[in-house]
């Protein structure tokens, strides 16, 4: 969906597209603004950015504070494959922390928000239940 | 009048070469490109099995990769374990030859590895991208030294030729029927 705004001299052109199954893009005069659809339901949401969006957009942006994660959970059982993030990183939405080999596939574990890595208190081949934590984020 | 319970017609998306195919589809999938969209190409220079293992796709072979609709985790493992059996079942319909599927995801002739099936999945709280990638060796004529004891080919085993684009639509139109089936 497209469609122009105009507020005050100001037109905003403003188009939103669906991306992947949860996620909405709202595009503002050529900048890009991601949305967690289920957020979008209650009052205060919170959106998030994608990696390319610098600081200064972020804090001038139309979103007003960041999604912040505590832990991330293992959302299957399975075995850690592979770790890819360290102690202290930074996070982002959508960026892989982790693969497990589940259920006869491979799964890549993605971070839902932002958040700075405090403890990974898994192993690579380690077992981990479903809900098992794997990350604790400051 | 539109007839809306048609099914739409599988959107195949052929390249000469890839790194793989799996890594290209999980790309589209993440950028929304529409379930059951398949990605093909004649050869791969990474293609990649379970734990990353290489997997030699020189041309000849049928490699492609599906995006899969947003299912159930479980849902995705049996449709995995069912994908090795559609393999197994389209080859042995097609040539006079007796597949045996190695659990969970690969299918052997004569104590040789044929085909191979990989899905992987993009999970945050829930599963956001499913890809399932298909390698068959079906036109390839000789394998490296290195896995002519390993592997082998429709070509190999069979003397005939496969018509990679009639098989692969095999594939798929079954694929579509078990996820239909055990997600009912």
């Amino acid at each position: 969906m497209q469609t122009e705004i105009k507020i005050g001299d100001t037109v905003y052109r403003i188009k939103i597209e669906e991306i992947g199954g949860n996620t909405l893009k709202v595009e503002v005069n050529d900048k890009e603004y991601f949305f967690d659809k289920n957020e979008l339901r209650q009052p205060g949401f919170t959106g998030f950015f994608p990696e390319n969006v610098d600081l200064a957009a972020k804090e001038n942006g139309v979103i007003p504070r960041e999604k912040v994660e505590k832990e991330i959970k293992s959302p299957l059982a399975g075995t850690v494959s592979s770790i890819a993030i360290k102690v202290g990183q930074e996070i982002k939405a959508g960026e892989r922390v982790m693969t497990l080999i589940a259920m006869k596939m491979e799964n890549e574990i993605v971070a839902e928000g932002y958040g700075k890595i405090k403890e990974i208190k898994v192993k690579e081949n380690q077992f981990v239940d479903n809900g098992d934590i794997l990350i604790i984020l400051e | 009048m539109k007839n809306l319970t048609r099914r739409p017609a599988d959107k195949i998306i052929n390249y000469k070469t890839l790194s793989s195919t799996n890594s290209k589809a999980k790309d589209l999938a993440q950028k929304g490109t529409d379930p059951w969209t398949v990605i093909v190409a004649e050869k791969q220079t990474g293609g990649y099995g379970r734990k990353k293992a290489a997997w030699s796709s020189p041309k000849g072979g049928l490699y492609f990769s599906v995006i899969l609709p947003k299912s159930n985790i479980d849902d995705l493992q049996t449709l995995t374990v069912l994908a090795a059996f559609i393999c197994a079942k389209t080859i042995k319909e097609n040539f006079n030859l007796e597949p045996f599927i190695k659990l969970p995801n690969d299918v052997w002739i004569n104590g040789k590895k044929v085909g191979g099936i990989l899905t992987e999945n993009i999970i945050g709280k829930d599963v956001k991208t499913s890809v399932m990638g298909i390698g068959l060796n079906t036109n390839v004529r000789k394998f490296p030294k290195d896995l002519e004891n390993i592997a082998t080919s429709l070509k190999i085993e069979s003397g005939k030729d496969t018509d990679n684009r009639k098989i692969l639509k095999q594939i798929i139109k079954q694929l579509r029927e078990q996820l239909k089936t055990i997600s009912e």
